[in-house]
């Protein structure tokens, strides 16, 4: 029998069109998996309430901060998906003993080191197969169309969600369902020698089918809940456009 | 002269009858190892054929003389023999070349050789300098016989290029020395002294200083030394010339170091005509794996380390291997994660042998798959991802030393984090190496209220700390320094883990992580 290249990936290509096809029976009559929770404000700016699974969600965070309200908010995300979730990037100093903080248990949480081609490879595998939850991919420059449009696809296959870290550039087309900015914003400790919960600005840039809008966010770590302390609103949004 | 000075051997003094007894004792010794069959290739221009056209000759510089290694078959033809002077092999042949030996090509030459020669047998070693040696026990039928299989291994060798003699034995040493001796046959089980005896003990590899200490006393081939009592022999010749003499004729076993270890299952295939195409080569693959899968499942085994060695038609081999994170027999997972690895082979003018062979297997029961489906469900990704990219997860460790709070364990080990870990609010990130920061404090263990860290003064709102993290006295070096940690908040809201080291003038500043 000749077999092509594309050949031998037949059983894992069936494995996926399988689950594909279960889940759009699945999604037939019921609704689509529950998408990831986040909180009420934020899921009510979003179509399908809470971020969605089987897409891809661009998070991007200015560049002169060094990711680390971006980092908080993925962590708080992929520990939410309920899952092994992947965590891609060419040196992945993600430290498991914050992450914790933000709801990610390193019980779930595969670090993988992989740069350029071999980086989105790893990023397509995890998203098709329907054994990890979520992955997050840290860039430092938006992936072209194609590369994410792959990617899409294959998370649409998988049914996890995927995350691309980057830092924030300049406005471009692109596939994702949706895109976030994350920025940090000083806390509100009692005094000089208390940082306070976290806290960050969180725009919603772009949604599909949703309403794009910025929340002050803070992270309470013993609560494990992210609370809106003021809906900054559509007006700020409206105004920048 | 000095030969009548020495004292009067002894030794040729013992009756027949003891002196038929050793052997027979060795028969009967050897009967238990006459399972063991060896073959061995001898290649006497071995040295002399690395280096293209002749005709050539190798020398090697013995002090302060230059000796003929080796010499090609045209360069002997002119005269030229192993052991003359450089000098007056020049002189006799003043058209050929010479060449400088180079030691460590030819051992990898003739280790490539060992690899090559691993089609007949899973067991191959090389025999330096000149020799291989094949462990052919119950693989000679696949050939046809011994015969057959040392005629085939003869005619291997001469089509890559290299002039061989052969032997078969049930010892190493036996066989190599009949191979050197140019024997070139099949010495039943048992028989190596006989076939032996009439050899010169030179080719045995024995010491030039003991063989001519053997000749002074008379005894000039293997089959006389045999017939000698053997404690006079060990107090006059060390026990080193028994302990050859017994591994020659089989009473004590041998080793032989095979280039490669023997696999616990392979499969393979002899193709008459080679082949070059990838869809011929994932054909192959295709067949073989099965095969293999069954004789796992039938051994109730699974597979964590699976190599494919392929022979290509100029003698060169090439090897792939994958490995497994949880024991696997299935075909259509090993060859998924082969065929992301089989663009690495280079085909040449085509393969004409493919073996997969199963180099670590595990006991894998075959109700096992069922049970913890979940789990066994991620192994197969982790698996693809691990033939490309390097990936871990971190473990807890009980330690406060930042860069030792995680340990990298494989992905499929179990990770659990003990309650309320960690004890203190750690950064989001951790950067590889410490960031050095020019920082400003207004007392000696303050805090800091400015920072200059990536290309911008960064005034500091808020500060924890500090938090003293001693060193690991039982593993650092002594008089490493404790770091002071500052949890800081910068005006922007940016949060970093910073940390002092040294004390009064010499503190200098740290970024080491950044916080959510």
């Amino acid at each position: 029998m000749p077999m092509t290249p594309s050949a031998l990936d037949r059983p894992a290509l069936l494995a996926a069109l399988r689950a594909r096809i279960a889940r759009l029976e699945r999604g037939a009559p019921g609704p689509a998996p529950a998408p990831v929770p986040l909180c009420e404000a934020l899921e009510s700016a979003l179509p399908q309430g809470g971020l969605a699974r089987g897409g891809l969600h661009d998070l991007t965070f200015p560049p002169e901060e060094a990711a680390g309200a971006a980092t908080g908010f993925a962590a708080v995300l992929l520990g939410r998906a309920g899952g092994t979730v992947f965590w891609i990037a060419e040196e992945p100093d993600a430290w498991p003993p914050g992450l914790a903080r933000f709801g990610l248990d390193p019980a779930l949480l595969v670090l993988v080191r992989a740069k350029g081609a071999d980086a989105l490879w790893a990023m397509e595998e995890v998203l098709r197969s329907p054994a990890a939850a979520g992955a997050l991919l840290a860039l430092a420059r938006p992936l072209d169309l194609t590369a994410e449009r792959r990617l899409m696809l294959a998370a649409q296959t998988g049914g996890g969600i995927g995350l691309l870290l980057r830092p924030e550039a300049e406005e471009a087309p692109g596939v994702a369902l949706t895109r976030w900015r994350v920025a940090s914003l000083p806390g509100r400790g009692a005094s000089r020698h208390d940082l306070g919960d976290p806290r960050w600005r969180l725009e919603l840039l772009r949604c599909r089918g949703g309403r794009p809008g910025t929340w002050v966010l803070s992270w309470s770590a013993s609560a494990g809940a992210l609370r809106v302390e003021e809906d900054a609103g559509d007006e700020a949004r409206r105004r920048r456009a | 002269m000095r030969r009548r000075c020495c004292a009067p051997p002894r030794l040729a003094l013992p009756e027949p009858p003891p002196r038929r007894a050793p052997p027979c004792a060795m028969a009967e010794t050897a009967g238990r190892l006459a399972d063991r069959r060896i073959l061995a290739l001898h290649l006497p221009r071995f040295a002399a054929e690395g280096f293209g056209e002749g005709p050539l000759l190798v020398w090697r510089a013995e002090g302060s003389r230059r000796v003929v290694l080796a010499a090609d078959a045209a360069a002997e033809a002119l005269g030229v023999r192993p052991g003359q002077m450089l000098a007056d092999a020049q002189a006799i042949a003043p058209a050929v070349r010479a060449e400088a030996e180079t030691p460590d090509a030819h051992a990898a030459r003739l280790a490539a050789l060992a690899l090559w020669a691993l089609r007949f047998t899973p067991l191959a070693a090389t025999d330096p300098p000149d020799g291989l040696l094949l462990d052919i026990t119950g693989c000679a039928h696949l050939a046809g016989g011994e015969q057959a299989l040392l005629e085939r291994a003869v005619a291997g060798l001469a089509a890559l290029g290299h002039a061989a003699q052969g032997a078969v034995a049930g010892t190493p040493e036996a066989a190599a020395a009949l191979a050197r001796a140019g024997f070139g046959g099949i010495v039943p089980a048992g028989g190596e002294a006989a076939a032996l005896a009439p050899l010169s003990p030179l080719l045995l590899r024995l010491p030039e200083a003991t063989v001519s200490a053997l000749s002074r006393v008379g005894l000039r081939s293997i089959g006389e030394v045999l017939a000698q009592p053997r404690a006079p022999l060990a107090r006059r010749f060390g026990a080193g010339l028994l302990a050859v003499l017994d591994a020659a004729t089989g009473r004590i076993a041998t080793p032989i170091r095979p280039i490669r270890p023997p696999p616990e299952l392979a499969a393979a295939r002899d193709l008459a005509e080679p082949i070059i195409t990838r869809e011929a080569i994932d054909a192959l693959v295709a067949l073989l794996l099965p095969e293999l899968c069954a004789a796992l499942d039938r051994a109730g085994r699974g597979l964590r380390r699976l190599t494919l060695r392929a022979h290509r038609v100029d003698g060169a081999v090439q090897e792939i291997a994958i490995g497994a994170g949880a024991a696997t027999r299935d075909a259509a997972h090993l060859s998924r994660l082969l065929a992301q690895r089989l663009e690495r082979l280079e085909p040449g003018f085509g393969f004409d042998r493919l073996a997969l062979l199963a180099e670590r297997t595990e006991p894998l029961a075959p109700g096992q798959r069922a049970i913890g489906a979940a789990a066994e469900d991620l192994s197969p990704l982790l698996d693809r991802l691990a033939q490309r990219v390097v990936l871990w997860r971190a473990r807890p460790r009980p330690g406060h030393w930042p860069e030792r709070a995680v340990e990298r364990v494989p992905p499929q080990a179990p990770v659990a984090a003990p309650p309320g870990w960690p004890a203190r609010p750690r950064p989001v990130r951790l950067l590889r190496r410490p960031d050095p920061v020019e920082a400003m404090a207004l007392l000696p263990d303050a805090p800091p209220r400015r920072l200059f860290w990536r290309g911008a003064w960064r005034s500091v709102d808020a500060a924890e700390g500090p938090e003293r993290i001693e060193p690991e006295w039982w593993r650092d070096a002594p008089g490493r320094s404790p770091r002071d940690y500052y949890r800081i908040a910068c005006a922007g809201g940016v949060r970093l883990w910073v940390c002092a080291v040294g004390r009064g003038a010499e503190r200098r500043w740290f970024v080491h992580g950044v916080d959510a």
